[in-house]
């Protein structure tokens, strides 16, 4: 009986620490520190994680014959302001390579962490977690990656890094980020856009009401385009009272397509055994 | 019979990563040093192991690719190193260990630029605050 109390004490704790976020939502506070609060759980709910440009609905030839209309392409409209992303020549050449060779050519498939922007509009929710400090942190569930934005001590990071380096600042009541010190090894999409490591992305975070945000971003890449151009589409709060980011650790979902050269092949598979 | 098949393929899956993160005497010889002296094609500061690219010619007039292996990423930034301490076609001593494997690779210890200035690759204490 003795130790059945201090259980069922700590039980208690538990469960008021789980309810915590619930009664946090209810009460969320409009303004921290005088600048919108942008706490919460956010997903982009858009095919642009396919194309960012406008598409047709399509099947892929690697699953179709196993799953029919499951895991196809679904047709989406441009999130690119103008409809095109202006690409120099030798730079579209590349995106057909990249092309050709996906799936394996993707990072997405290998499960390498997305960078900015395309993290924001993976099917995934991710979460900002909002104070009055120096820092912002985006948590994402791709990869389990994640960013601080640094607020003061803007600067360059020391080595290109695959979430880049986020210095931010309020303009007004938008959550302006500049991401610089990119590596140029991410993608933009699942159809092959690509930048090198001199992109530069701003990134304008503005909320149109508690549960709507409207997200842009503007890609400078001289090397890459001929000119800067920018992706704008809604982010949507997820509004279950259980919302919450879970565990997607995709490096274990990746390793047969990364390390199948070192599998035990079925030619060595003794014949009857499963 | 399928529990041993299911324990290789777990095996093998484990293998892989140990060929990219082993210990220093797994793969390089510490009696077997190496001075090097060659022009820098490139530098990648890669998890778990960062690398430089080396062209260097041998007495004979052999142009080889050697490739370095350093510490990673966050240790060499700690000891001062970044994107732009080893461009491209810079000229640099190398001293390090060959691999036991006898191939064109070497795990790094001290760089040597063409000022004098030396910065240390080796790959031993990531120097992460205590």
């Amino acid at each position: 009986m003795r130790q059945k109390i201090p259980a069922l004490a700590v039980w208690v704790f538990v469960i008021s620490a789980l309810s915590q976020p619930v009664f946090a939502q209810e009460r969320r506070p409009e303004r921290i520190g005088g600048k919108p609060n942008l706490n919460g759980i956010w997903q982009a709910v858009n095919e642009a994680h396919w194309n960012l440009e406008g598409h047709s609905a399509q099947a892929l030839e690697v699953f179709a014959k196993q799953m029919g209309a499951i895991n196809t392409v679904p047709a989406g409209q441009s999130v690119v302001v103008g409809g095109e992303i202006p690409y120099l020549p030798e730079a579209l050449a590349k995106r057909a390579e990249n092309r050709a060779g996906w799936p394996a050519s993707d990072p997405e498939a290998k499960c390498y962490m997305p960078g900015i922007p395309r993290a924001t509009y993976m099917p995934y929710p991710f979460q900002i977690v909002q104070g009055e400090g120096d820092q912002i942190l985006f948590s994402y569930t791709f990869a389990n990656a994640n960013r601080p934005v640094f607020m003061r001590d803007h600067q360059r990071a020391p080595v290109d890094l695959w979430m880049g380096r986020s210095n931010g600042a309020w303009d007004g009541d938008t959550l302006v980020i500049e991401v610089n010190s990119n590596i140029d090894s991410t993608w933009f999409d699942r159809a092959g856009n690509h930048h090198s490591a001199a992109m530069i992305v701003t990134e304008r975070y503005t909320l149109i009401d508690e549960h709507v945000m409207q997200y842009e971003a503007t890609i400078e890449d001289p090397e890459t385009f001929s000119r800067p151009w920018t992706i704008r589409m809604p982010l949507y709060r997820r509004a279950e009272e259980n919302a919450r980011l879970l565990e997607f650790n995709c490096v274990k979902f990746a390793e047969r397509l990364l390390y199948s050269e070192f599998e035990a092949g079925d030619a060595a598979r003794p014949s009857g055994s499963r | 019979m399928s529990r041993h098949i299911l324990l290789g393929a777990a095996l093998a899956v484990v293998a892989a990563p140990a060929i990219a993160h082993h210990s220093f005497a797994a793969e390089f010889d510490i009696n077997q040093p190496v001075q090097l002296k060659g022009e820098v094609i490139k530098m990648v500061f890669t998890n778990p192991h960062s690398r430089i690219f080396l062209k260097v010619t041998t007495a004979s007039g052999e142009v080889q690719e050697w490739s370095i292996e350093g510490g990673a990423p966050n240790a060499l930034i700690r000891r001062g190193w970044n994107r732009d301490s080893l461009p491209p076609g810079t000229i640099v001593t190398v001293l390090g260990y060959r691999a036991r494997d006898g191939s064109l690779s070497a795990s790094g210890g001290s760089v040597t630029l063409p000022d004098g200035s030396s910065l240390n690759a080796t790959d031993t204490g990531a120097g992460a605050p205590q």
